[in-house]
């Protein structure tokens, strides 16, 4: 019985001692991707609504409604969906990367796991989420008006890719009725130059972009805090369709959802 | 007076170019190559997202009263409020100045008030800081915010 019991203990004496070797052994496996991703930018802060760096003012931000890198398809989804379907008579937001062409401030937030996008429109907040926060991948049936973003740094910069969309009727474009498709891909590269923050973006569409569609916008900081609740009224919203004849005139008189 | 409030659309609609001004969003609504300048009587004032409402009393040179729908294009509350505007900056009866871009569609009546304030009847402004408050746009003042959204 008591060799028994000094053989039981040994045993788990060396079970515990492997299980320890084991767990530091991870750990220490973990450190280096935890050190690589360790921020060494420092974002954190309301920034104003950015400015292209290629002096264009916005113009980098906004894709005409006959631009080169427009698909076929893109110009005859935009002549045949009438103004008064887009999702911001109803208040429904812009989404990445349009989003940013709205001269609004946005807040950015760096958590351990996560990087929080507040922006100051629509009561919009996005989380791009870090390697360690260890966030599942979407199901290939879940898609969202933002997306799913996943971020990491890069030496002093911040990259965030964002795929799985819905399609969006005014995903790029909200103006010209430019929309995007579930196979849009946003990637956003964050860094610093100076006081100011430079966000460079590039999208992707096949269904609905030639070619990507590349711009960088610098901000500075904004010493005011975001001015939300958003809290978007209908009325203000549609007010402006008053003054639109109706594309299909045909059709029954579109009757809104109550609030 | 009602006079002094009379519609001045006949004699102030002066076209001179804004290309800085024009945005294609609003291709089709607003005479982009027309200036317009409305006296009338403040009837409703919304400080709302995401575009603040005004709604001006106008007598038109028949006598006639139109209510009119002033907007301050794609600015929001936000911006609005760095420009010194808040929820009391109109009240119903005031009687104001405003300038703008008149409707294109016949029988529309609205005005489109971008870079510019609006002014009390002596012509002392209404709200008196500039346009670009408290924002760094740079040279040019700030982007044309686009309407309806």
């Amino acid at each position: 019985m008591k060799l028994h019991l000094q053989t039981f203990l040994t045993k788990s004496r060396t079970m515990l001692a492997s299980s320890i070797t084991t767990a530091v052994v991870a750990l220490a496996a973990n450190v280096p991707a935890h050190a690589a991703d360790a921020p060494t930018l420092n974002i954190s802060g309301v920034w104003q609504f950015g400015q292209c760096a290629d002096g264009s003012r916005m113009g980098c931000l906004i894709l005409q409604e006959d631009d080169a890198r427009l698909t076929a398809r893109a110009k005859a989804y935009r002549d045949a969906i009438d103004e008064a379907a887009q999702p911001k008579y109803d208040c429904g937001p812009m989404s990445i990367p349009h989003m940013w062409t709205d001269p609004y401030s946005h807040q950015i937030e760096q958590k351990e796991d996560r990087i929080i996008f507040t922006y100051g429109k629509d009561d919009v907040v996005r989380t791009a989420w870090l390697p360690n926060a260890n966030h599942p991948k979407p199901a290939k049936n879940e898609y969202s008006y933002f997306g799913a973003s996943f971020a990491h740094y890069e030496g002093n910069a911040l990259l965030v890719e964002t795929t799985h969309f819905t399609f969006d009727p005014q995903g790029l474009n909200a103006d010209f009725r430019l929309a995007s498709s579930t196979q849009k891909k946003v990637v956003e590269r964050y860094t610093m130059e100076g006081d100011q923050l430079v966000l460079e973006v590039v999208t992707t569409d096949p269904f609905f972009l030639k070619t990507p569609w590349v711009y960088k916008v610098r901000s500075n900081r904004d010493p005011e805090p975001l001015a939300l609740p958003w809290a978007c009224d209908y009325e203000a919203a549609r007010d402006i369709l008053k003054q639109m004849a109706p594309q299909y005139p045909q059709d029954p008189a579109v009757v809104r959802l109550p609030e | 007076m009602k006079k002094l409030f009379t519609l001045l659309t006949s004699l102030s609609l002066l076209a001179f170019a804004q290309a800085s001004f024009a945005h294609h969003s609003t291709n089709g609504i607003y005479a982009e190559d027309k200036d317009l300048e409305l006296k009338g009587t403040v009837k409703e004032w919304r400080f709302v997202n995401p575009h603040p409402l005004l709604k001006l009393l106008v007598v038109d040179d028949k006598g006639v009263e139109h209510e009119w729908d002033v907007s301050y294009g794609g600015s929001a509350v936000a911006h609005l409020k760095r420009r010194g505007y808040d929820e009391n900056t109109f009240k119903p009866g005031d009687k104001i100045i405003v300038k703008g871009k008149p409707a294109l569609a016949k029988d529309i009546y609205a005005l489109l008030m971008e870079g510019s304030n609006p002014t009390h009847e002596d012509g002392t402004p209404i709200v008196k800081t500039s346009p670009n408050a408290g924002l760094n746009f740079g040279p040019g003042g700030p982007p044309p915010a686009p309407a309806g959204r």
